[in-house]
Formats: C-alpha cells, structure tokens, sequence
C-alpha cells in the first residue's frame, strides 16, 4: 500500500503559482510580445502576495515532513522579496527597452530568480535551502549578463565565477554539518547539537565557518565582497534593481534560518560574525566615499548595509528576526527607488555620475526629492524608514549584549552619511555655466516605482508601527513554536 | 492646539510649492507663520499646553509626547517670533525664494518640535530633521565655497548625532526604562557607573550644536556660505540648542557625570567665550563676525548650563532666547546692508559683506540706529534682553567658581571690543575708497561732504525692514525693562533642575 507523501499544497502554494509564472512567461515569449508577458508576470507576483497573505497565521504548516516551513517569518521575508520584485518589474515596463532587455526571455529569468527566493524563504532543510540558493544564484548570473556589452558580460561572468566559488564553500559547509549532527532540517540540527553528548564539535565548527563563508559571498559582505562593487556597476541598472533588493532579502533570509534557528545554540561563529561585520562595515562605507559613479556607490554602500543586516544575527532570535525584516523592508524600497531614479536619468547603462547629478533639482524636480528620500534614509536620518531600521537592528544587538560591535556600526554609519549626503546636495545645487544634459524621456512606470518606494520609506518612517506590530505578532508564535 | 502650532508650519511647508503664483506663496506662508505666533502667543497666556501623551511606535517604546510650559514656551515663542520675521524677508526681499519659504517652514517645525519634544527619540528624530531643511537651504542659496561648508556642518553634526544615538540606546538598555518617555526615564535612574560614558554621548551632540571650543569649527564657514540676505543664518541661529540639550536633557538624565565633569566644561566653555570674542575682533566679513559673536554668546550660555546653579542656568536660558532675537535680527540686518553694497565673490577676505563700508551713517540713520541698539543688546547693555542673561550667568557662576566667572565676563569687554569696532568701520568711518579719493581730489571732496559721497548714498529703511528690525528691537528693549514674563516661565524649571542636584553643586 503506497503512502501519500506529506505534499501540503497550502504551504507550497507561494512557490507553485511563482514557478507556473515562470514556466508561462517562458513559453508566452514565443507568442506574445514581451510587454504582455511582463503584464503577466505581474498578475502572477500579484497572485503570490495573496496566497502569502493567506498563509500568515496559519498554524505553520510544513510540506515535505518539514523541509518546507511556512512559518510567519518565511511568509514576512517571501513579502518582502515579492514587494521588491513588483517595483523592478514595473521598473522594467519602460527600462526594459532602454536597456536593450526587451525580450520576454528576461522576465522569465526574473521569475525563475524569484521561484528561487521563494525557496530560500520557505526552506525548512539545509538542501531545499541550498535548491533554492542555486536557482536563484542562476538566474542572477545570467540575468547580470543579459545585455549585449561587453560590460555585461564581464560582470556576469565575474559574478558566476565568484559566486560559484561561494557556492561551492556553502555546500562544502552544508555537507560538513551534516556529517557533524547527522539531519538536513534546521529543527533536527538544533536538536543534535543541544544534546549533552554531541561529539562532533570540531566538524560543526568548521562546517559553520564554511557556511558563513558561502553565505557572506552570497549576501556581499567583506572579505568576500569583492564581486559586488564590479557587478552591480556592470550589470545593467535594472538588473541591479532586482540584484540588489531581492537577491539580498532572499539570501538574508536562508543566512538567519541556518543561523539563528539551526545553528543558535551553538557558539561557534559567534567570534567570527562579528569580525566579519566590523571588516564590512569599515571597508564598505571606507570605500563608498571616494567613489564618484552612482552604481559603484550604491554598491559598496550595499556591501555597508549587509553588515548592519548582519548585525540581526547577534541579537536574540525574535527581536533580531523583527529587525531584519523591518530593515529589509525599509532596504527594498529605498535601493528599488534610488536605482529607479538613476535608470530613469541616465544616458547609458554605465550609470549616473555624481556630476550628472547636478542641479537635478531645477530640472527635473520630483526626482531630486524622492532621490534625496532614499539618501537620507540609507543614510539613517530621521524621519525616515531607514533610521527607524538602523535603530532597531542597532538597539537590538546593543541589548543582547553586543555593545562593541553595535557602537562600531553606529560610528561608521557616521562617515557613510559623507557620500550619502554629497549626491543628495549636489541635486541642489545649481551648476555654474549651465548643467549637463540628460537623457530625459517621460518614464511613467519608473515614475510609479519611484513614487511607491518614496511614499513606503515615509510611511516606513513615521509610522512604523503597523509593521512592527504585525512582526511582533509573528515573534510570539514562533517563540510558542520553539 | 499644541500640535496644530506644532505642524501648522509643516502643513504650510507642504501646501506653498503647489501655488503657482509668487504672490499668493509669500502671503500664505507669512500668514502660516504669523498663526503659528498667533497660537504660541494665545496658548501663552494660559501659560502654556500641558502634556499630552501619544503611543508613537510602541514595540520600540518610543512616544509622541510634546508639551508648551517654562522654558519651552520661552524659546518656541522665539522661534516663531523669528521664521516669521525670516519668512517675511525672504517672500519679500529674495529673488527665488519659493524654495526657501518651504525650507523656512520645514524648519519651524522641526525647530519648535526639539523644543517641544518630551519623549528623547522624538526629541531626536526632530534634532536631526532639522539638519535637512539647514543644509538644503545652504545648498541652494549657499556662496561659491558652500560644498566645503556644508560638508563639515554635516559631518560636525552627524558625528555628534550618531554618539548621541548610542547614548540614547544606552539610556533604554541601562536605566531600564519602559518607554522612551521623560516622566518614564526619570523614574528609572541610570546606575553611576555608566553615566560618565553616557553623558559624554549627549554632551558630544550638545557640544557641537552649542557650539564649544573645539567642536566649532563648523560655525564660521556655515555662516560665511549662507545667503548674503541673511535668513538662513536666522534659522542657523535658532538651530544652536545645545544648551536647552544640555538643560532638559543630559543633566536631569546624568546628575551624577555632570556633578563631576561640570568644572572643567564651566572651563571650556568660558574659554570659548573669550576665544571666540579675540577671534571675532579680527575678522573682516561681517558674517565671520557675527558667527564669532554669536559662539562667545554661546560660550556663555555653557558657562550658565554646567554652573548646576539655578540663577545661572535662569540666565543661559534667558540668553539663548534672546539671542536668536538679536544675533538673528542682526544677520538680517547685515543682509539689509549687503542688498546696498556690491557683493564682489572675489574680494579676498572671503564671501559676503566686508566690515569697511564706511559712512553709512550718514545716509541710512535709521538702520544705523537700529542695528546700534541691536549690538548693545549683544554686548549686554542693560536695559535690552542681553544684560539680563549674562549678568545673571556671572552672578550665578561666580558663586560656583569665581575664576571662571571672571574669565567669562573678560568676555563681556571683548564683546564691546569688537561689536563696536565693526560698527565705527561700517557706519561711522569715511570708507578706504572715498578717503582716498578724497585726499586725491580734495575740493570735490570739500564740496560734496564726507558723508554723502556719491558712491556711497545708500537708501534708508524700507517699510518691510521697518516690520523686521523695530519689532526684533521692540522685544529687546520691553524685555530688558521688564523681564519678569520670560524669567516667570524659566525660574520653575531652572529650579526643578536643581533638584536633581540635592547633592549641591561642588
């Protein structure tokens, strides 16, 4: 008599109706136009919100006998990266063309990359953590290289080196655990090592290390930064849209799972964590300074923000998850906006200068204000998302006792206001003898984008509370869960 | 009524860049600002707006809880009084003001919101708003040096700012606080043992927007950058709360840290206060000038915070008011000038308005006059707001230290020094060009008289100056004859602080 295996559809529904996007999108190419598969697309993503939506407070249901978990902070972070996908592909309606992206094979990629997320996202289990990982991973490599420049095709093919290596480091780590405690899934781990007479310390030690390793690769935090700075300038602008903000949210995802709920008991990485986000957040915000191309920029001040994200880690499992989320959210909006308004102004695909920034503001004002929105939040002034985001990571890491690490960030987010700041004046100020021209052709659904995340980073700022409390509410149930 | 003359700027701030016309803009914004001061007043005479607390972000225990009473009433009405006379100058004198109409009103919120706040993240949150509106206004209508300028407010006020948020977290995690709240953080005492590296926090964001010696290395240049007409550096002026920082927030929070540090700070301060008058003795441009002045002031105003004595702190609060009315009306004053003069961005002492003007007098009386009784009221004459203030700071720290009394009030006579100095070059004196022309050509020098040089017949006050310095004037002389009103509302608290101290001050 064969046993039905535990497939529960409910907890896979996310995932499924993503991939069917994809695999539609994949196919729609051959007779629609690019356009009615990208509206497609965002019917599907639409579609994917709602069954999250449906899934929050569900009792945590698993799929798979626990290899799926659709717990409240998979569905918290899967929102996340699904609000961060909605804003790049209505980016792409209009960039798409500009960028010479305008073919439906992107979107499918898109969708694939997004499948992947989800994946991370729901992960119950090392491999289904590690499926979802490569697909992700995959579809980013070639989405990076997808335009026709020699740009793009040396960033894509640095960061599918780079990323491979990661890649690799991860599975060796994965693979090393296993061997250590025996169980794939996050709850057997963390069972296995609570035990009194677990024996294998010296393997889960260097298991651990070598997931941190693979895992900072993935989410670009120093020393394994480097592919970052050169991919997102490389690639083009709305890819790094999408790199940026979904990709990151994806892979913070799995790296808190594994860390926080597998891993928690064991204090193995705890040294290393904090060594890792002191050399990011120095060498990031250090190096952002003397940039003067915006995508370069923006990029080592992602390689900054991994290190705060990070800091999440170190604080206890419900505050630390709260904040994460919170920050991610505030991070998706703020890093979809910037890159929005710098593919709506720039002339090509190598981005915005400092110097085209110039006088923004007398030309095309609602750009200058809502860039100089997401400057002041990524630099964490209040009222906007971004400080209340810095503040709860910060608070929350300070509280669970890591005090030197939290001042550490809080000092070095002192001089990452110096190249946030520059931009957003130069916007102001007016050029003398005239100011450059720019490319500037009505962008509506950048505009959309831009108007979305400008709106979310202030309401994200003063009131903060519906989503803090919403996350609050997910805390206590997965407390009662542990 | 408390938040609507809270956010009625903001609304305004809000509403005048969708108004097409220029006339229409200016209007609304003066009349926003002149209700704002209509409420401020009207909830004055009811002595103010009790408390009133509002959950905020409850998961982070941080509440919207703003009051009007005491020394808050004193310096809102200021800041009202002041972005109306700002707002009223810039609709009507600057060319392209639209944006800084709105810059203006951002401003007044966030100004009146720090002094307002009784909750330290809201106090926070409205402290470092204040930045944007202070350097955007730098940015757009800033001289040609203005990126080097803005760069080291930024960086000078940022950096104070982040140590502070530290600190702030500091206070939650160790006093044990349920809320951010003042009435809840006083309940919960910090333990001694980490009070020193927390007050430290606060005094490095205090310090630097006080300013003290040495976190001013930001004040000249940023006053120097401004627009030549001067209403930035009003708002600038009023965005000096290091004092009130100080007064209602690190020293009720950390009596103990400041017991011990408040000697050597009562030092430092009364060396800024003389640093900053020797500097302001040498300076050429009359915004240089005014920004060291105002930074002895503020010496001053230190020296009267960290006394921990209540006459003293009565009297840094009473100073800090009135001079955002008198070193404020003074930038516009400047900027009355400098509309006169040419400004030469190449002349080599820098941007703006030189002091050797010269003969102004003669064809300008009226502004001459007024700007006079605005520089007695700086030096501290009494019978304007000044003398008050500082008199009552050296009485009230010489009964603390004497020798830093003495220092501090050297001060005074610097004051005399250089306010007098600058005013004889620019208003009295025959000017270098028209001396030397006139020792060239000494009939038509005869003949024309010196002080109605051609080259130098400047007009007299407009009706709109008229509405911006004889009001600034008006309070600078009622309240240095009677300044019972504003003492009434800072007694109480000055008092309240000192409870804090029951040690004594030693």
């Amino acid at each position: 008599m064969l046993t039905f295996p535990d497939v529960s559809l409910t907890a896979l529904l996310p995932i499924i109706i993503s991939l069917v996007t994809a695999c539609i999108a994949t196919l729609g190419g051959l007779y629609t136009s690019r356009q009615n598969v990208a509206y497609i697309g965002l019917g599907g993503l639409v579609l994917t919100l709602i069954s999250l939506i449906a899934l929050w407070n569900n009792n945590n249901t698993t799929s798979f006998k626990g290899a799926l978990l659709a717990d409240n902070y998979a569905v918290a972070f899967s929102s996340v990266i699904v609000i961060g996908a909605l804003l790049s592909l209505v980016a792409s309606l209009d960039s798409a063309r500009k960028a010479q992206l305008n073919f439906p094979e992107f979107d499918a990629l898109l969708h694939f990359g997004i499948t992947g997320c989800l994946i991370i996202a729901f992960a119950g289990d090392l491999v289904v953590l590690l499926i979802g990982v490569e697909v992700m991973s995959l579809a980013s490599y070639v989405l990076a290289t997808f335009q026709t420049s020699r740009r793009a095709e040396e960033a894509g093919m640095k960061y599918f080196l780079l990323g491979s290596i990661g890649s690799a480091i991860l599975i060796y780590g994965i693979a090393l655990t296993f061997g250590a405690t025996g169980h794939f899934d996050f709850v057997g781990i963390a069972t296995a090592i609570a035990q009194k007479d677990f024996a294998n310390n010296t393997l889960l030690v260097m298991g651990s290390l070598l997931m941190l390793a693979g895992f900072s690769f993935k989410v670009g935090m120093a020393p394994f930064h480097q592919w970052t700075p050169d991919v997102y300038a490389g690639s083009p602008t709305l890819v790094t849209l999408f790199m940026s903000i979904v990709v990151k949210t994806a892979a913070f995802a799995g790296f808190v799972r594994v860390f926080q709920v597998a891993l928690g008991s064991s204090d193995a990485w705890q040294v290393p964590l904090q060594i890792l986000i002191g050399l990011t957040v120095i060498v990031g915000n250090m190096a952002a300074i003397r940039q003067n191309e915006l995508k370069r920029m923006l990029a080592y001040s992602a390689i900054a923000h991994s290190g705060y994200l990070a800091l999440a880690m170190l604080s206890s499992p419900q505050s630390g998850s709260n904040a994460l989320v919170f920050y991610l959210l505030s991070y998706t909006l703020m890093n979809a906006g910037a890159f929005a308004v710098i593919g709506a102004i720039q002339k090509d695909d190598r981005g915005a200068t400092l110097e085209d920034l110039r006088g923004l503001f007398y030309r095309r004002p609602m750009y200058a204000v809502a860039m100089g929105l997401f400057l002041a939040s990524l630099a964490g002034l209040p009222p906007l998302g971004g400080f209340i985001g810095k503040y709860t990571l910060f608070s929350a890491a300070f509280s669970n006792g890591y005090v030197f690490i939290s001042v550490l960030c809080i000092v070095s987010s002192m001089y990452a206001l110096v190249y946030y700041l520059r931009p957003a004046m130069m916007m102001f100020m007016r050029a003398e003898g005239g100011e450059m021209p720019l490319q500037l052709e009505p962008r509506p659904s950048s505009g959309v984008t831009i108007a979305l995340s400008a709106v979310g980073v202030l309401l994200l700022g003063i009131v903060p509370g519906v989503v803090l409390g919403l996350l609050e509410g997910a805390g206590k149930l997965l407390q009662a869960m542990l | 009524m408390i938040h609507l003359f809270l956010f009625l700027p903001l609304i305004a701030a809000l509403i005048v860049p969708l108004i097409p016309d220029r006339q229409i803009k200016r209007w609304t914004a003066a009349l926003a600002a002149a209700l704002t001061l209509g409420i401020g007043l009207g909830l004055s005479v009811n002595g103010g707006a009790a408390l009133e607390r509002h959950t905020w972000i409850s998961q982070l225990g941080m509440t919207y809880s703003v009051s009007l009473e005491g020394v808050s009433l004193l310096l809102c009405l200021v800041v009202a009084f002041m972005s109306l006379l700002a707002v009223l100058y810039a609709g009507w004198k600057v060319e392209r003001s639209s944006a800084m109409l709105v810059l203006v009103l951002l401003m007044e919120t966030t100004l009146l919101g720090i002094f307002m706040a009784r909750d330290l993240v809201l106090f926070y949150v409205f402290f470092e708003a204040a930045l944007i509106p202070s350097l955007l206004l730098l940015s757009m209508y800033g001289g040609p040096n203005r990126l080097t300028a803005l760069t080291r407010f930024a960086i000078y006020t940022i950096v104070g700012s982040l140590f502070l948020l530290a600190a702030i977290i500091g206070v939650k995690v160790y006093g044990g606080a349920p809320t951010f709240a003042l009435e809840d953080i006083l309940k919960n005492p910090i333990p001694k043992n980490v009070q020193t590296i927390l007050f430290l926090g606060f005094l490095a964001a205090f310090a630097v927007k006080l300013p003290l010696f040495p976190l001013h290395g930001w004040l000249a240049q940023f006053h120097e950058e401004n627009h030549s007409s001067g209403v930035a550096d009003v708002m600038g002026t009023l965005y000096k709360v290091g004092g009130y920082g100080l007064f209602a927030w690190a020293l009720p929070l950390f009596p103990d840290a400041a017991r011990d540090l408040h000697i050597p700070l009562m030092w430092i301060s009364a060396f800024t206060a003389i640093y900053a008058a020797w500097i302001a003795f040498s300076q050429t441009s009359w915004k240089r000038l005014l920004a060291f002045a105002g930074l002895s002031h503020m010496g001053m105003v230190g020296l009267g915070v960290l006394s921990l004595n209540a006459t003293a702190a009565t009297g840094a609060m009473y100073l800090l008011a009135f001079q955002g009315v008198y070193m404020g009306a003074l930038f516009l004053g400047v900027g009355m000038l400098a509309s006169r003069a040419e400004i030469n961005a190449a002349r080599p002492e820098g941007y703006g308005l030189g002091v050797f003007q010269g003969g102004v007098m003669g064809s300008a009386p009226i502004l001459g006059g007024l700007t006079m009784t605005l520089w007695l009221a700086a030096i501290g004459v009494p019978g304007l707001a000044g003398f008050v203030g500082e008199f009552s700071i050296l009485f009230g720290s010489y009964q603390v230290a004497p020798w830093i009394s003495f220092t501090a009030g050297l001060a005074t006579i610097a004051a005399a020094a250089y306010a007098l100095t600058a005013y004889q070059k620019t208003f009295w004196e025959v000017s270098p060009e028209d001396a030397h022309s006139s020792s060239e050509h000494p009939d038509e020098a005869h003949d024309l008289g010196h002080t109605s040089l051609v080259s130098r017949i400047v007009s007299d006050l407009t009706p709109l100056e008229w509405t911006i310095l004889a009001p600034s004037v008006g309070v600078l002389v009622f309240f240095g004859i009677y300044s019972a009103p504003a003492l009434n509302l800072i007694q109480p608290a000055a008092k309240a602080l000192m409870g804090f101290f029951a040690g004594g001050p030693q």
